[in-house]
């Protein structure tokens, strides 16, 4: 598996982000802070790194003349984490 | 981190998406409400109703559409609070959504065409909650899903009983109540 890739999702909030996202089809952004009780800040730092790894789709719209952003897996997102979670199985079943 | 601690992440990520079928039991009690009393209004006072060629079609076109209005702007706030959609709360969106577009459909044909579209309208309702039903596995919505086609079905034989009661009896047992039933058992969750 990618070794960059795997770098990325050993932060727990990147983790738990992708995890996330793979289980919906879109999410917003409070959702997000409430699965990985994270701040405001960080959780923006580590949603950038995943959208500029590819892994996570971020789109902005004005919703009733509110800016809402979705954050949704992409498919490169979707078969690194299969890959990952392989791995991750393999290792416990050794 | 572990590779323990990594599997656990995960579990504890997936563990929180829930599907949230409350707004879907709003939705039905909602629509049971109002086509009932709209049913009972017609039924007890047919002179206001029909007081002119068009009036019944104006309101039985009108108020649906404000309630329209209504559960759409609903279901978009709920969306936005609970924050996520699953694929689930994603189909039965589409196949309601659709149901909105058949209905007008056929209101539109049986004003053009001079038929009145209660059957119609309740044998596709009775289609789209079985298929609910099945797809969110909840008995009730299902069963009154079935209840209401064999309703429907049987109604066309017999076109004596008014058709404004056929809607409240079918409404009553095929949207009302499992409606109640997944409002409350989400309530409780």
């Amino acid at each position: 598996m990618n070794k960059e890739i795997e770098k990325l999702l050993f932060n727990p909030i990147r983790l738990k982000t992708v995890s996330f996202l793979m289980t919906v089809e879109t999410c917003n952004f409070k959702a997000l802070l409430d699965v990985t009780e994270s701040t405001k800040g960080n959780l923006s730092i580590q949603l950038k790194k995943l959208n500029e790894a590819d892994l996570i789709k971020i789109e902005k719209y004005f919703q009733k003349s509110y800016p809402t952003t979705d954050y949704s897996i992409t498919k490169k997102g979707r078969t690194s984490f299969e890959d990952f979670f392989k791995q991750l199985q393999s290792y416990k079943n050794e | 981190m572990t590779k323990e601690e990594q599997l656990s992440i995960i579990n504890d990520a997936i563990r929180q998406t829930k599907n949230n079928l409350k707004p879907l039991g709003f939705n039905l009690v909602f629509w049971g409400v109002l086509i009932n009393f709209m049913s009972l209004f017609h039924y007890f006072f047919p002179s206001i109703v029909q007081f002119s060629y068009y009036s019944s079609t104006i309101y039985w076109v009108s108020i649906p559409l404000l309630g329209m209005i209504y559960t759409t702007y609903y279901n978009i706030n709920s969306g936005n609070k609970i924050g996520y959609e699953t694929q689930l709360s994603r189909v039965i969106r589409i196949i309601w959504g659709v149901f909105g577009i058949a209905w007008i459909s056929i209101v539109g044909i049986s004003v053009y065409s001079r038929i009145n579209p209660v059957q119609d309208i309740l044998f596709l309702l009775a289609l789209v909650l079985v298929m609910s039903g099945s797809i969110i596995k909840f008995k009730q919505v299902t069963l009154g899903g079935v209840g209401l086609l064999i309703f429907t079905l049987y109604n066309y034989y017999i076109p004596e009983i008014h058709l404004l009661l056929v809607n409240v009896i079918g409404i009553t047992f095929g949207m009302l109540i499992p409606g109640l039933a997944l409002y409350f058992q989400n309530k409780n969750e």
